[in-house]
Formats: structure tokens, C-alpha cells, sequence
């Protein structure tokens, strides 16, 4: 781990990512991500969602204990973050976070019954810029999951060797709080 | 003679110019921005940006996954002589590029409702995105001017048009856009921004005119009302990302049409994000 200074530390961090890296988080830290990333948007979460409640995600084959999710679609075009915000992406946060997802990487301010929920399973939201060009060179493979019927909003896993992203919301508090609302 | 095949190749290569390439404009003033930000996250954040539009120029790679949707602004000179079919030419090039570049595959199946519910799913090809409605002007000369512009989902979120009572105040009407711009900017994700702003008689005609702001505009040339907007806009300190900082927005492009004789004015705004306008122009002789 580099240390900047407070607002910039650099974490290295390997997913899945377990309870104790993500409790020494803080709002501002810089995230150098590596390993199996979950990628989804719009279309795909609230089914993840849906299959956690009913207690039926094994049936795709996903796991989600300490898991990295990316709001992002995933196609020919590369990767990039999405609108966090958006009713559908965030309405499943607090449902995967229960779930076990550690890390939601997307972009946007949230809500604060997005940041409650976040704090409550010990789970934060980083944000990341859209340099799709330069994601492509640190992705090793990607993976079609379930959901094939989405397109490119379908469930993928990509590996990533150092992917970036910043922590926007950690343990209650958000770099958005002093933004209008 | 100017053939049809030659207006698609040009189609097609100002899609992927404009997808994959930031202008000179947007280079210095991401220079600018580096140079003059305090916060260090929102420098690394714009650093980011520039390294990132380094690797796309060089690699003809999308500048960000959502490649956004081909709006295409054409100027006809009045001595320009075009072969029958011409526009479907230009169409023709659109799809072409989309396959090239290539575009991210997100158009819709099925019939107005399905597509509405997007319940059949999307095509995976690319080139079945189309074109937004085309807008065309009139010009002087024998060329063809062709300008894509790809308009990208998030700053449509944000964006907005509706009416504002001027007070006969210039500096009135756009402290209102500002306003409405502010409330929508933390929310975006992807700042810096740059706002683009179309003054009309009507809401079609107001965000007409926003395009013509977005095909215009440059961030080293910027007008005083641009700079007062662009200052409002740096005041809120959202920031790239919303990380906080003072670089919130690169510009404005502001387009006043003819308006009409009223105590209203409409206005159309749209935070355009931190990869755009993308856009290209490509001038044929007819």
C-alpha cells in the first residue's frame, strides 16, 4: 500500500475482497483493483437481486460473497461506468450488498438510503472515469455469466489487472455530501 | 462527380473520428484543467481523461463504452450538385462506421411497446443504432458538410428543456439554465462537462440549436456568456467525477436562435460529459 496522504491512498486490492480491507476503506482512497470483477447494469441487477431473494443464485453459478460488481455494460465497444443513480442500478445496491457484494463501482451521487445501506453490510461504492481505451488494456478475459437474452446488458465476470477507481461512499460518510442536492 | 460510395466512405470515417478522437480544443483544455486543479483526485481523474484519449487516438478505440447515438447535422451549399440517393449515402455510412469503430450494440427489438419495455432484448449488431432525425441546413458553395455528432445516455438523464420568462435579461435566462444545470451536474458522474445550450422559439427548435451549439462550439474560443456560464457551473465545486475540486466544467456552448415576440424563451440544456461533444466534420464537393 502507497500512502499520498489521506485523501489518496492507493490500495491495492484482490477480489473477492474480504471484510477487514473493506472496513479500513476510506472515502478518497484509490482503488487498484485485480481479479474477477461482476459486470451489470439496467437490466441484469434486478434479476441478481431477484434470484438472492428467492435464494436461487447458485443456479447461475454466481457468487457474490466479497464480490466487486461494476455498473457497466459489457461489449464490443469495451467497458465503462454507468449511471449509478439510475432507479434500477440503485435499487439493487442494498439488496446485493446484503448478498455479499463488497465493492459497487459505477458512477454518480446516491441516494442516502443507498449510503445507509452500504454502511450497514460494510459495503462501499467507488466511482471510476470512463477511459474505456485504457480498460482494455488492463482486461485479461471476460466471461458471459447468465443472461445471455440482455446483449450487452447481460451478466459478465471480466479479470482485470488493475483496475482504478476511487471511493466516493465508505462506512456512512460520501465525497458528495457537500455537492448540491 | 461526387458518388454515393464516396459520401459513405466519408460518413463512415467522420463516425469513428468522432468516437474515438478528442480535438485539439479538448486536449488543451484538459491540459488547462490539469495544470490549475487542486484536489488531487479530480487532477488524477482528468489525467486519466488525457491518457485515455492518448490510447483511443492512437488505437482508433472507443473513447467510452457507450458510443453513444449518431446525431448528424448537415450544411448543403445552394451550388453543391449531389447524386440521387445521396442521403441514404450518408445513412449508409453511419451503419458502416458503427460496424468499424465499432459502436456498442444497444438498439432495441421489437414492436413500439416491446422496445418501450425492453422485453425482446437488442440487436447485437452495432449498425442497427440509428440515426437520430437529421438536421439540415442550407449554406453557401458547392460542398457537402457532414458533422456526427455521438451523443452518450448520461448527460440525456440530465439534460432538460422548458420554458424560461426573460425579465429582458440576458443575464436572467442564463442564471436560470445555470440553475437547472447545477441541480443535475453531481448526479451526472461523468465532469468535467460542458454545457451546451440552444435558445429558441420552441422546444424542438431550442434543442436544435443546442446540437448547432455542440457542432460550433470550441473551448478555446468561448464568448463571455460561455465564460460566465462555465464559471457558475466551477463555482458548485463538483468536480470531476464529483470528487470535488474547481474543474466541474471544460466550457459552454451557447447557440440564440431567432426568437419570437414574447416574454418566454426556451431553453434546452445538456450537460454534455467529460468525452464530448464527439464529434467530426468531413466537407465534400458535390
Amino acid at each position: 500500500m502507497k500512502s499520498l496522504s489521506h485523501s489518496s491512498r492507493i490500495i491495492k486490492v484482490r477480489a473477492p475482497v474480504d471484510e477487514e480491507t473493506i472496513r479500513d476503506l476510506k472515502v478518497g482512497d484509490r482503488l487498484d483493483i485485480w481479479g474477477s470483477i461482476y459486470c451489470g447494469r439496467d437490466a441484469v441487477l434486478p434479476r441478481i437481486a431477484g434470484l438472492f431473494e428467492k435464494n436461487a443464485l447458485d443456479s447461475i453459478n454466481v457468487h457474490l460473497k466479497g464480490a466487486v460488481i461494476f455498473h457497466t455494460a459489457v461489449s464490443m465497444a469495451g467497458i465503462g461506468p454507468t449511471s449509478s443513480n439510475k432507479v434500477e442500478i440503485e435499487e439493487s445496491i442494498p439488496i446485493l450488498s446484503r448478498a455479499g457484494v463488497k465493492i459497487h463501482v459505477g458512477k454518480g451521487k446516491l441516494k442516502p438510503k443507498s449510503v445507509e445501506a452500504l454502511n450497514r453490510n460494510n459495503a462501499v461504492f467507488a466511482v471510476t472515469p470512463p477511459a474505456t481505451a485504457l480498460f482494455a488494456a488492463k482486461t485479461v478475459s471476460r466471461r458471459l455469466v447468465a443472461f445471455e437474452e440482455e446483449g450487452m446488458e447481460a451478466l459478465y465476470e471480466i479479470s482485470m489487472k488493475g483496475f482504478p477507481a476511487i471511493v466516493a461512499i465508505a462506512h456512512g460518510k460520501t465525497i458528495f455530501t457537500q455537492l448540491p442536492s | 462527380m461526387l458518388t454515393c460510395e464516396a459520401i459513405s466512405k466519408a460518413a463512415a470515417k467522420c463516425l469513428v473520428k468522432a468516437g474515438t478522437t478528442f480535438r485539439k480544443d479538448q486536449f488543451e483544455a484538459y491540459r488547462r484543467a490539469v495544470e490549475t486543479e487542486q484536489n488531487e483526485n479530480a487532477r488524477w481523474v482528468l489525467e486519466t481523461m488525457l491518457e485515455n484519449a492518448m490510447v483511443a487516438k492512437k488505437k482508433l478505440h472507443p473513447l467510452c463504452d457507450d458510443t453513444g447515438i449518431p446525431h448528424l447535422f448537415l450544411e448543403l451549399g445552394d451550388k453543391a450538385v449531389l447524386p440521387a440517393g445521396w442521403l441514404s449515402a450518408v445513412h449508409l455510412g453511419i451503419s458502416r462506421g458503427l460496424e468499424a469503430m465499432p459502436g456498442r450494440p444497444m438498439a432495441v427489438k421489437g414492436t413500439d411497446v416491446e422496445r418501450v419495455e425492453q422485453s425482446r432484448g437488442l440487436f447485437q449488431n452495432p449498425a442497427k443504432v440509428r440515426a437520430a432525425p437529421v438536421i439540415l441546413k442550407p449554406a453557401s458553395g458547392d460542398k457537402l458538410r457532414i458533422t456526427v455528432l455521438m451523443l452518450g445516455g448520461g448527460p440525456e438523464i440530465r439534460a432538460k428543456t422548458y420554458r424560461i420568462f426573460h425579465r429582458r435579461s440576458m443575464d436572467g435566462v442564463l442564471r436560470e439554465a445555470a440553475e437547472w444545470a447545477k441541480e443535475e451536474i453531481s448526479h451526472l458522474g461523468c465532469t468535467p462537462c460542458v454545457l451546451a445550450l440552444g435558445i429558441g422559439r420552441s422546444h424542438a427548435e431550442a434543442s436544435a440549436l443546442m446540437l448547432e451549439a455542440m457542432k460550433e462550439g470550441r473551448l478555446d474560443r468561448q464568448n463571455p456568456w460561455e465564460q460566465k456560464l462555465t464559471r457558475w457551473l466551477n463555482e458548485t465545486r463538483v468536480g470531476p467525477l464529483g470528487l470535488g475540486g474547481g474543474t466541474t466544467a471544460l466550457g459552454a456552448f451557447l447557440k440564440v436562435g431567432p426568437l419570437r415576440a414574447s416574454g418566454v424563451r426556451i431553453v434546452a440544456v445538456r450537460p454534455c460529459c467529460c468525452v464530448e461533444p464527439r464529434r467530426a466534420t468531413v466537407a465534400l464537393r458535390g
